[in-house]
């Protein structure tokens, strides 16, 4: 069996050898993930596929989307999206189905695909790109690193500078603003949110609010109603599991001691527009900056 | 053959005095009953005897060397031992039960063999148990279990036999069918030691006794020195009347 | 005194009883494996199959078969076969058609050990190594445990095991619920049970061939341990060591499938037990039919766990339970 990859591997490099000497126009690229991997591609990647929802977002709006063949379950944006072949979901991947869409580009995800599976894909010779955006920068350099594997680099461009642009409008709009105390919710049963170290606390800061839980050690703590009646947020935001159902968010009224619901400043986002490291970031982060100033009206 | 010897032997019942310690030997042609009262330690002395409870003082002794340097196989070569209680956790089939005897003659990498399976069938047969071979062990009466394990150590044919109660759930002639089975045994050869209740058996298939009592205190002879009415009334604290039904002693208990 | 005739037609016929079913249930097992080398999300047909297996054609099937298929199979067969004879010795030992190395908490420990290797930011084969000695720790405390001041008994053995077994289980709870969030998955991955994650199936392979061989002289002293230590002492068992080596030996066994595949439960529970009720209990024939059919149910469950809904995919523990409750329930239920 090893021999058989020793062979299988030669093959590939005299492979990559003859397609690099074939097509002068196009020199190697390489890019670097978010794993601090470096990805390199001899030609532009032709058949990608995504293997979390978020990376098949990413690879739409980088400007590659008819590149895409297979994506995850859930992978419901861009709609096309859906009409890709599924490989599964992305706890568990079917890796026949990867390998007979025979892609020259993996987009997989640090910290939600399986280890082993990655590493077994890339020992089958596949390149594999990790996504795992944690900045709003790095939303933006993603699209361009992908953009740059699949030769769409000019589309990725204008993406990335379009993001860029409007997260910079925001960070000026709200620069000066007073702040708002917030608690994010993530989850209900058990009670979660996030610290500072999370894409949707650095959305609360842009839109100039203040994660009341922004220094807890977890980037998901768990935490009780105590904490948060302790914390006494002037605004709550809550995702939910379906969009607009807002019994998280009614729950609160119980604690009518809670500045957040003597003001009725109990709002929702819808969660993939803000749980997605992906440009609907930002679509979503114009909703929060709407409600946070909202809140800032009602004293 | 082989004698087995108990020398200075004190078995050890937690929490009772040392007492007497045993000195006695197993004779080949000898048939022992050893008699006591519920918690005496007959159990535990057979058990010491077959090595498989340490005593507190002295040693059993096979053919002059200490059981307890001997291998448990070597052991099981020689000496056969009836249990009072037997465990049937798994299904299995009273010819395989009985087969099991052969196990301290076989090496690990080998099969049981033609006599083997020889053994075992004349063991079924001797203990009228070939109707039920295929039968499970766990669906059989206490006496039918009783029966199979006597079968089994027919099959490993000890030259040594130590049985605790072996006529435990028999019928009336199942219970003398065995004694006179041990009785053979002893006729053959072999030395026989068992522990038994009926104080009639004990008188009647005997030819040594050993009384144990509750304190521990013990004494041990040819049958006919032991079976003398005080004593016995001593050991089992109970009055008791003597008969002679055709030339033997029966005892039975008075009020 | 053991003559043994081999011309004798009663000794063949002994053989022959033992050697009917495990040559049934080798192929069946072979049967196993080539059902889960042809199926999957991709269809390959019968000729395209052959002709992968005789060197020939397309090289995306010969990579689906022999680097997908092939591997997961013989890993699937390989902890199938360690969970099921792991069962068996430990319910030989405990005399206790309830015990499985689960149920003692051997599988506790190691995924305790292999959760903590995560936490700690280990990874691979860290993890693996890590699960291994938790394994075999978990059993050291236990059978130290339960050997205590006195002399052990199976109930004590069991009760210990299965309290060790319940701390184990909050341990685990605790370390999910204070682990950073980014390893979560990983843990839970892991403590699911499941071939997609299997590194490779060799060390199950080697230790199975290993323990096959071991067994050979030991399963007839089995027999007799299991009417009970005394009678087994009685018969010439040595018995303490061999419920030492037993213990060990199922202990080793439980930490490699552990190790390959993470927990899957119930194989070494129902499958010796399923064939003792068809099969008797002599661990000559229990012992190696616990290894194949174990093998034989571990890589059918995997294969529908592949193919049932593909793309998606299911974990195989689903799986074994769906097949495995109806047939012991059946089998029971008809051994009345």
């Amino acid at each position: 069996m090893k021999a058989g990859i020793g062979r299988r591997l030669w093959g590939a490099g005299v492979a990559l050898l003859f397609s690099v000497a074939a097509t002068p126009v196009w020199a190697e690229t390489c890019v670097i993930d978010d794993a601090d991997r470096e990805v390199c591609l001899a030609q532009p990647a032709s058949r990608i596929v995504a293997l979390s929802p978020g990376a098949t977002e990413l690879v739409f709006a980088a400007g590659a989307g008819d590149q895409v063949v297979g994506v995850v379950s859930f992978s419901d944006y861009p709609p096309e999206a859906k009409q890709r072949q599924s490989v599964g979901s992305h706890t568990r991947l079917d890796l026949e189905t990867v390998l007979s869409l025979e892609p020259d580009l993996l987009v997989g995800w640090v910290t939600g695909n399986p280890h082993e599976q990655l590493e077994k894909l890339q020992r089958l010779g596949m390149s594999l790109y990790l996504s795992e955006p944690r900045r709003f920068e790095e939303v933006a350099t993603s699209l361009e690193r992908l953009a740059t594997l699949a030769g769409t680099r000019e589309r990725g461009q204008v993406a990335a500078d379009e993001f860029r642009a409007g997260v910079g409008e925001l960070r000026e709009r709200y620069a000066d603003a007073s702040p708002v105390r917030v608690f994010y919710q993530v989850w209900d049963e058990p009670l979660m949110t996030v610290n500072d170290e999370h894409l949707i606390s650095q959305a609360i800061s842009l839109c100039g609010g203040k994660n009341v839980f922004g220094e807890l050690p977890r980037l998901v703590p768990r935490i009780g109603e105590e904490a948060v009646l302790a914390a006494d947020p002037e605004a709550i935001v809550a995702g939910g599991m379906g969009e607009e159902n807002r019994d998280w968010l009614d729950d609160w009224e119980r604690f009518e001691e809670l500045n957040a619901v003597r003001r009725d400043n109990l709002f929702f986002v819808p969660p993939s527009l803000i749980q997605r490291p992906t440009p609907r970031l930002l679509e979503g982060t114009r909703i929060l900056c709407d409600h946070l100033e909202t809140a800032r009206g009602r004293h | 053959m082989s004698v087995l010897e108990a020398s200075g032997l004190v078995i050890d019942v937690p929490g009772r005095k040392d007492g007497r310690p045993l000195d006695f030997a197993i004779e080949p042609g000898q048939l022992w009953g050893v008699l006591g009262p519920n918690g005496a330690g007959k159990t535990t002395l057979l058990h010491t005897l077959a090595g498989l409870r340490a005593p507190r003082q002295g040693q059993v002794l096979l053919d002059g060397e200490s059981i307890a340097r001997l291998r448990r196989r070597h052991l099981a070569q020689a000496l056969g031992v009836i249990f009072q209680e037997r465990q049937d956790g798994f299904p299995a089939t009273v010819r395989e039960t009985v087969l099991i005897g052969r196990h301290p003659f076989l090496s690990p990498w080998q099969q049981e063999g033609a006599e083997d399976l020889r053994l075992t069938e004349a063991a079924l047969t001797r203990l009228e148990l070939n109707d039920l071979s295929e039968r499970l062990v766990s669906q059989l009466s206490g006496g039918e279990r009783q029966r199979v394990a006597i079968a089994t150590t027919l099959t490993q044919a000890p030259r040594l036999w130590l049985a605790d109660e072996p006529t435990n759930h028999l019928d009336l002639r199942h219970q003398v069918a065995v004694m006179s089975l041990l009785a053979e045994q002893a006729r053959n050869g072999r030395g026989v030691l068992l522990c038994v209740h009926d104080l009639n058996l004990a008188a009647r298939w005997c030819d040594h006794l050993l009384l144990l009592y509750p304190d521990g205190e013990a004494c041990w002879g040819a049958a006919k020195d032991m079976l003398v009415p005080e004593a016995l009334e001593r050991l089992y604290d109970q009055p008791l009347m003597v008969a002679e039904v055709n030339g033997a002693r029966v005892f039975v208990p008075s009020n | 005194m053991a003559a043994t005739d081999p011309t004798s037609p009663t000794w063949l016929a002994a053989g022959r009883m033992r050697r009917l079913p495990l040559a049934l249930l080798v192929m069946v097992a072979l049967a196993s494996l080539l059902l889960a080398v042809g199926m999957g999300s991709v269809t390959i047909s019968p000729q395209a199959l052959w002709a992968v297996l005789t060197g020939q054609g397309d090289p995306l099937h010969r990579t689906l078969i022999f680097e997908l298929r092939l591997p997961r199979a013989l890993a699937a067969f390989g902890t199938g076969g360690l969970l099921a004879v792991a069962g068996a010795l430990m319910q030989v030992l405990l005399r206790n058609p309830l015990a499985d190395p689960y149920v003692l908490g051997v599988s506790g420990g190691a995924a305790v050990a292999a959760l903590a290797a995560m936490l700690a930011g280990l990874g691979g084969v860290a993890v693996s190594g890590s699960a291994f000695v938790g394994a075999l720790a978990s059993t050291l405390l236990v059978f130290g445990l339960a050997h205590g001041t006195g002399s052990w008994t199976p109930t004590r053995l069991l009760l210990t095991g299965v309290v060790v077994a319940a701390g184990w289980g909050a341990m685990i709870t605790f370390m999910l619920s204070v682990g950073p969030t980014e390893k979560l998955p990983g843990m839970l991955y892991w403590l699911m049970g499941d071939l997609a994650y299997s590194r490779g199936p060799w060390p199950a392979l080697g230790l199975l061939v290993i323990i096959w061989l071991a067994l050979v002289p030991l399963a007839r002293s089995l027999n007799v341990l299991a009417r009970g230590p005394l009678q087994a002492a009685a018969l010439g068992v040595a018995v303490q060591p061999l419920e030492g080596a037993v213990y060990v030996m199922a202990s080793l066994l439980t930490a490699v499938a552990v190790t390959t595949a993470g927990s899957i439960g119930f194989v070494g529970l129902v499958v010796p037990h399923m064939l003792r009720l068809v099969l008797g209990n002599d661990q000559r024939v229990i012992l190696p039919a616990s290894i194949l059919a174990g093998g034989t149910l571990l890589t059918l469950a995997d294969t529908l766990a592949r193919i049932l809904i593909a793309p998606e995919q299911l974990p195989v523990g689903v799986i074994t339970a769906l097949l495995g409750v109806p047939t012991f329930l059946y089998l029971l239920y008809r051994s009345r």
